[in-house]
């Protein structure tokens, strides 16, 4: 039965999202949680979004899972019953909709946990703009930071924005529930993914606030980097081509081992030369060491060369495919693959993020499509009614 | 941390979490564990080198805020002991580094278990403790690289773009921070800890999901496609040029009704009038065309007041900000006062500048922030409060060289 073993054995969660928060629902049903995700009684438009097998939508057969499925022929009836029921209430407009205060669950039920979720925030000048994950990673500064200087901003590929809002709203709906554990009093947490966004940028505020600061900060050019490919922000990480394929090629952390490595080899170019020991020449230092790496790299075989690097603890990372993903031997031996219910079927996929050693994550779930309805026996059939 | 001057609750609050972290990805988790409320007593040591800057560099600054520093030499068997002292009264270990070095301190979960079964570990490591691949190291372009994140962030053709940010170090430590949570709940029920084994690269493997169950339920391998979304067909729907240098706005066209919007803010234009347009898969396969029409609209527009305009006639769009746009011109951000800056200025830098945790709690607020530490400025009140160790005491480790 869901929810009767793992971290979050007993923990009940109403699931009310859309895209933008699905996954918090996953992480926490993968965790142990009793988590009922309630479509909309007119069905949940993401059981249609590709990539599909045989009708079934794999998306939502990945972001859907590890949960209980039900289709109210009351919206509103099913939602103030289960929530007077549940720990925690993941939302992203649906009790608006419904025209349902927050308040006034917490009035019914006062432990209970409401995490929040919208584009922007509940007000503020754009709450009402539509933002889907192109124009979310445009806004949220992803774009900006993302593809080469001859292409457009890109988004990252997937629905990257939903991961991170999800995993911040997990967060969110955990910390409020220790609260509530410890006091009784439960509360709302509002999260605008246009926040979460921008607060997972790496260097991108850094180069905001310290560009005075870093050896090759902005300066004149303005407070943000251009985007430029590959090339990490400190440039001493980057994408070089071998022979059979890519590899992400980095002199770090150890500039010494690595030139020893390029000496070895006879491919140091004047990197020997003591100017390069100049504390004012590390931006040369790098660009040169990047240099002669690109042009021997380009003699290297790729998959040698990389277990070759990672021998000598080189934080080298060759490029793959989703093919060769799929086929990692490391991903392999430590069993992480995971059976995803799909129809009368299963289908491969994606293990949990982390091994708790005493109450481990599982992923499960039943994806079939509900049928209508009362608010009675949803609480019945999910084992809330006690 | 501890701080007489907060009064509201917070989430975690009495949590004691031992910090042996650096670079990114365990920091951020820590970050927000102290965002939350916990104390966190960062260990920093000599024995090892700064990965990713010291305390007094810009990366450190960003990511280390709301913890206490304590520098122990950790070469020394004292300061190992304290290390383990430590250990006996926290309720989280947590480390990013490679597997067994906490091992060889006696800091590894069955060690400090033995006297603080409460305890809840967790090593954030590369690849995860076991398999082949246990002792390969790793940074957040090697987990893009080795997890599909590079190959397919790019444009057909390319497999050297990628993500332009170390997105997996961020997302590895919000995840750490979810299994945190957990176990803590977990505990409240056992009243015993447990050991949490992260892979940061299966992190990173998960966020190709639903590319994974294609390739392994129909055998088709997703490849780079730019702004297409994927696995559904909309159009337009990409970044344009702008009028400004390097300006670019987003604009995705997801239904019908929304082109329909979209022609009429174009002035309805006798090209944007072709039938085919009207149906989705129409404007699918003629979206290079469209590309370049709207091109031609966009490059002569402010971006921000084109976006207004968008939004305003139903057409989602967004300006493709900076991080200049985002701390300087969001208004969206301003409204909501995301960034601050410290109270306090930072010894090294004057005042910082910080972005708020973004979540809202209506009764244990989180938006209470105190700069990051430098090394010398906590090691006293840190040893005092978790191990009641005297003002002297700490001075005669410091002049052994235990305490730094």
């Amino acid at each position: 039965m869901l929810g009767s073993t793992g971290s979050l054995a007993g923990v009940r969660v109403l699931d009310l999202t859309d895209d933008r928060a699905i996954y918090a629902g996953k992480l926490l049903g993968d965790l142990g949680a009793s988590v009922l995700r309630l479509e909309p009684p007119e069905g949940d438009p993401l059981r249609r979004r590709g990539p599909t097998h045989n009708g079934e939508s794999l998306w939502h057969a990945f972001f859907a899972s590890s949960r209980s499925h039900a289709r109210p022929e009351s919206d509103i009836e099913a939602i103030l019953a289960l929530a007077s029921s549940a720990d925690i209430l993941i939302d992203c407009g649906r009790l608006r909709s419904a025209q349902i205060s927050p308040g006034d669950l917490l009035d019914a039920n006062p432990a209970l946990v409401v995490v929040d979720v919208s584009s922007f925030g509940p007000d503020g000048p754009w709450a009402d703009y539509q933002a889907p994950a192109l124009v979310a990673e445009a806004l949220g500064g992803v774009a900006a930071t993302s593809g080469d200087s001859d292409t457009p901003p890109l988004k990252l590929f997937g629905d990257q924005y939903a991961f991170i809002a999800g995993v911040y709203a997990a967060i969110a709906a955990l910390a409020a529930l220790r609260h509530a554990r410890e006091t009784g009093a439960g509360q709302i947490v509002s999260l605008a993914v246009h926040e979460a966004l921008a607060s997972v940028l790496e260097h991108v505020l850094m180069w905001a606030w310290f560009d005075d600061q870093l050896p090759f900060g902005a300066g004149s050019a303005g407070a943000f980097l251009p985007r430029q490919g590959s090339l990490h922000w400190s440039r001493a990480y980057q994408v070089m081509q071998a022979n059979g394929g890519a590899i992400m090629i980095t002199p770090t952390p150890d500039f010494q081992a690595q030139l020893a490595w390029l000496v070895e080899e006879d491919a140091h170019d004047d990197l020997l030369d003591p100017k390069y020991a100049e504390p004012e020449n590390i931006v040369l230092l790098i660009e040169r060491s990047m240099d002669a790496l690109r042009r021997w790299t380009a003699t290297k075989d790729v998959e040698p060369f990389f277990h070759e690097a990672q021998r000598r603890h080189h934080p080298y990372g060759w490029v793959m495919p989703i093919p060769e993903v799929a086929a990692n031997p490391q991903l392999e031996a430590r069993d992480w693959w995971t059976d995803y219910p799909l129809g009368e079927q299963t289908v491969k996929g994606p293990g949990p993020p982390y091994r708790m050693a005493d109450t481990p994550a599982q992923i499960g779930g039943d994806p079939s499509r509900p049928e209508p309805a009362s608010a009675e026996q949803i609480l019945n059939e999910i084992g809330w009614a006690d | 941390m501890p701080d007489e001057t907060r009064h509201s609750p917070r989430p975690l609050d009495g949590i004691r979490v031992l910090d042996f972290t650096h670079v990114l990805a365990g920091p951020f988790c820590t970050r927000v564990l102290g965002d939350l409320g916990a104390d966190i007593v960062k260990v920093a040591t000599n024995s090892r080198p700064a990965t990713g800057g010291g305390p007094e560099s810009p990366y450190y600054t960003m990511w280390n805020r709301n913890k206490r520093l304590l520098q122990l030499n950790l070469a020394r068997p004292e300061a190992q002991q304290i290390a383990r002292d430590l250990a006996a009264k926290a309720d989280i270990i947590i480390d990013n580094f490679s597997v067994g070095v906490l091992d060889r301190w006696g800091l590894d979960w069955h060690s400090v278990a033995q006297t603080n079964p409460g305890v809840i570990s967790i090593a954030m490591s590369g690849m995860g403790s076991s398999g082949p691949w246990a002792s390969y190291v790793t940074f957040a372009p090697t987990i893009h690289a080795l997890a599909g994140l590079t190959y397919l962030t790019g444009v057909p053709g390319r497999n050297d773009i990628g993500v332009g940010f170390s997105y997996n170090d961020h997302m590895a430590g919000l995840h750490a921070a979810t299994a945190l949570l957990a176990a803590l709940e977990a505990r409240r029920a056992t009243g015993r800890g447990q050991r949490i084994d992260m892979s940061q690269f299966e992190v990173g493997v998960g966020f190709s999901g639903p590319a994974l169950l294609d390739w392994f339920a129909n055998g088709v391998a997703a490849e780079p496609i730019a702004n297409d979304p994927p696995w559904r067909i909309a159009a337009p729907h990409n970044t344009y040029p702008c009028a400004g240098e390097d300006r670019w706005i987003a604009i995705a066209v997801e239904t019908d009704q929304q082109w329909q919007s979209l022609r009429a803010l174009l002035g309805d234009p006798a090209w944007a009038r072709n039938a085919e347009f009207d149906s989705a898969d129409g404007r699918w396969q003629r979206r290079a065309e469209l590309d370049a029409q709207l091109t031609s609209w966009t490059a002569r527009q402010d971006p921000y007041d084109l976006m207004q305009r968008c939004q305003q006639a139903g057409v989602p769009a967004g300006v493709v900000q900076t991080g200049e746009d985002l701390t300087q011109r969001d208004p969206q951000l301003q409204h909501t006062n995301f960034f601050f800056e410290h109270d306090d200025p930072h010894p090294t830098f004057g005042p910082i500048n910080g972005d708020r945790l973004p979540l809202r709690f209506s009764k244990t607020d989180a938006a209470q922030y105190r700069r990051p530490q430098i090394f010398g400025e906590s090691n006293t009140t840190i040893l005092s409060d978790w191990l009641s160790m005297s003002a002297e005491q700490v001075q005669s480790a410091a002049a052994e060289g235990i305490v730094e």
